[in-house]
């Protein structure tokens, strides 16, 4: 399974005229963005050093906004259309305003205000509003949205999400043959692929119609980002396997449950929205997210728990404390590192990784 | 198992500590040698010296443990475990009733909970700085122009000690520095380093709790001081082994034994 490189894909794809957006984390609706033509290229955590950003924030903001304005302050070519700027967190949010108005990036900015908290009355009429309102703000633009388009965008959309429960479940049970690094590859590729493109990787996986071999130790991983592939791979020669995420840029992202095929797009998006995992982000109840990791933990036969925390992520920070002491609690071992998404691994964190494979280790052993 | 000798092979930021065993578990010698720049040489010399201690050869040594920062570069090693799991075997070894031990070694401290087998349930570690750990008090001995014994005596001085920060080697010598020029006593400096770590530390042991005794390794140990402070901050009296640094290394040794054991018990393939 070959999946192309996040740089040059996006170079070609600008090259061959695509209309590419630049979009920030994590949660927008991107088959509408589809249907305009426009291709949402998501910036997370664009590598390289940190330098005219600083600048401009403070800091204590997290390094997933400084490298992100690092990035956008480059006004790389490969971005086109604009960027957009969802409500995933506050330091997200006052970043749109910024590189809006403070900044002046000659491309055009959009915000996405994602409700805060769970299905209700209230929040579900917001989000269909604030739907119509980036419709009509892409319309400006890009001249009236054709509804077959935006049916069929849904439509892609959901085979993803089909295609994506299935790995999962299938990452669950050991019928997936692929390690930590290669399975966070392939999860990640969502950001930058085509859909088309995407869906056609995700039918090329091959979910084993029996088990394989099971790993050693099997954990589950929460946070925004999965571990960076050094830690990844670390884990791999371990033989440690991550068998369940909780991860914004993961399962977060996928329904909890099969939908039906998509009718109404707006109808569709808005249930899809309030489907998804309980997150940090999205406000809500952190009883509901507990549940969420212990069902998920349960099912996978994980027998600890990762947090990979990115360093002052405040939505994450705020819901860690007591998840933790929750999960101590029901026994379930527990090990916290802090990111700063650097693209290696400390002494000391290798060693907190390896102490934690080793009591693994001692709970599976005879 | 008769004539079967094992080795745990602790190499670590400052110091490198071998301890040899027999089958039943009997310390037969230990050496504590300064790592310096090369862990793989450190781990040569003090192994070899531990072997002559014991008057062994090589050959005879059935399982290696090789433990600490610079465990992968013991070549010569059968398996290499953390250190975390080590102190805690070798904790257990020493003091069977720990529950918790508290590992303030050269680069890191370490809080960790135990069972009665000597087995890890949870552990916490420091965070990436040298604060509350021995490199911090090898930084401040220089700073004050002490040598590390006399940054050990318990003191009891009148009024409160100097203020140092707990979070920051580097802000903590900017201090150090500041309170010298204020002509503070350098015994109320000495006595803020060592609640300054003490501190930190209780703040580890709060995060994960205190379960059983508490036994304390790693060469800080030897600092009677801090001892004091730490008893006196927990409410408890700590264990203290008699080498404390080496208690790495001997849980190296006995982990060499147990997996040992277990493949006899396991047999051939």
């Amino acid at each position: 399974m070959m999946i192309p490189n996040r740089k040059e894909y996006l170079k070609a794809l600008a090259n061959s005229g695509q209309k590419i957006m630049g979009v920030l984390p994590a949660l927008y609706p991107r088959e509408l963005l589809w249907a305009f033509d426009i291709h949402a290229a998501e910036i997370w955590d664009p590598p390289g050093e940190i330098l005219h950003a600083n600048a401009h924030l403070q800091t204590t903001i997290c390094p997933i906004v400084k490298r992100s304005l690092e990035f956008i302050l480059k006004e790389p070519d490969i971005i086109n259309a604009g960027y957009l700027f969802p409500h995933t967190c506050d330091s997200l949010q006052n970043l749109g305003t910024q590189v809006k108005d403070l900044i002046g990036v000659s491309l055009p900015v959009y915000t996405f205000y994602n409700p805060k908290g769970s299905f209700n009355n209230t929040t579900t009429r917001y989000y269909r509003d604030i739907l119509q309102n980036f419709q009509l703000s892409m319309e400006a633009v890009y001249g009236p949205l054709a509804p077959d388009k935006f049916l069929a965008a849904c439509v892609l959309s959901h085979k993803i999400d089909s295609h994506l429960m299935a790995i999962q479940q299938a990452r669950m049970t050991d019928h997936l043959s692929l390690n930590n690094a290669e399975y966070f590859k392939l999860m990640r590729a969502q950001e930058y692929l085509l859909p088309t493109d995407y869906l056609s990787l995700l039918e090329q996986v091959d979910i084993l119609d029996q088990p394989g071999e099971s790993p050693r130790a099997r954990m589950m991983v929460s946070g925004i980002l999965p571990p960076t592939p050094e830690i990844l791979e670390f884990l791999d020669e371990l033989g440690v396997s991550i068998v369940a995420d909780d991860l914004l840029a993961g399962s977060r992202r996928i329904p909890k449950f099969p939908m039906d095929a998509p009718v109404s797009p707006l109808d569709y998006l808005t249930d899809r929205f309030f489907i998804l995992p309980p997150c940090s982000t999205r406000g809500g109840d952190l009883d509901e997210r507990l549940h969420h990791l212990s069902k998920h933990m349960n099912a996978s036969q994980a027998q600890g728990i990762l947090f990979d925390i990115v360093k002052f992520c405040e939505p994450e920070l705020f819901d860690h404390r007591l998840l933790v002491k929750t999960l101590r609690g029901k026994n379930y071992p527990v090990l916290t590192l802090e990111t700063e998404l650097e693209n290696h691994i400390s002494g000391q964190d290798k060693t907190r990784i390896e102490a934690f494979t080793e009591l693994l280790f001692e709970m599976v052993s005879p | 198992m008769a004539d079967l000798y094992f080795a745990g092979v602790d190499v670590g930021s400052l110091s490198t500590d071998v301890s040899i065993i027999d089958h039943s578990g009997k310390l037969l010698s230990e050496t504590v040698i300064p790592t310096g720049v090369n862990g793989s040489e450190a781990a040569e010399v003090a192994f070899d010296s531990a072997i002559k201690l014991a008057d062994l050869s090589r050959e005879v040594i059935t399982a290696i443990t090789a433990t600490g920062y610079g465990r992968a570069s013991v070549a010569f090693a059968t398996g290499k475990t953390t250190e975390i799991s080590c102190h805690g075997v070798g904790a257990h070894q020493l003091f069977p009733k720990t529950g918790t031990v508290i590992d303030i070694g050269g680069q890191d401290s370490k809080v960790i909970q135990i069972d009665s087998h000597g087995r890890m349930l949870d552990f916490t570690m420091n965070d990436k700085c040298a604060a509350g750990t021995g490199r911090f008090l090898e930084v401040m001995a220089n700073r004050l122009e002490l040598d590390l014994d006399e940054l050990s005596s318990p003191l009891n001085i009148e009024g409160e000690s100097a203020p140092i920060s707990s979070t920051c080697t580097v802000f903590a010598e900017s201090e150090v520095i500041s309170l010298l020029a204020k002509h503070t006593p350098r015994e109320h400096i000495v006595h803020g380093l060592q609640r300054s770590i003490v501190n930190r530390i209780w703040s580890m042991v709060a995060s994960i709790g205190i379960e059983g005794e508490v036994t304390l390794t790693g060469g800080v140990a030897h600092n009677r001081g801090l001892v004091v402070l730490l008893e006196e901050k927990l409410g408890l009296t700590l264990n203290i082994p008699e080498n404390p640094q080496t208690v790495g290394a001997l849980g190296g040794a006995h982990i060499a034994r147990r997996a040992y054991q277990s493949s006899l018990e396991l047999g051939p393939n």
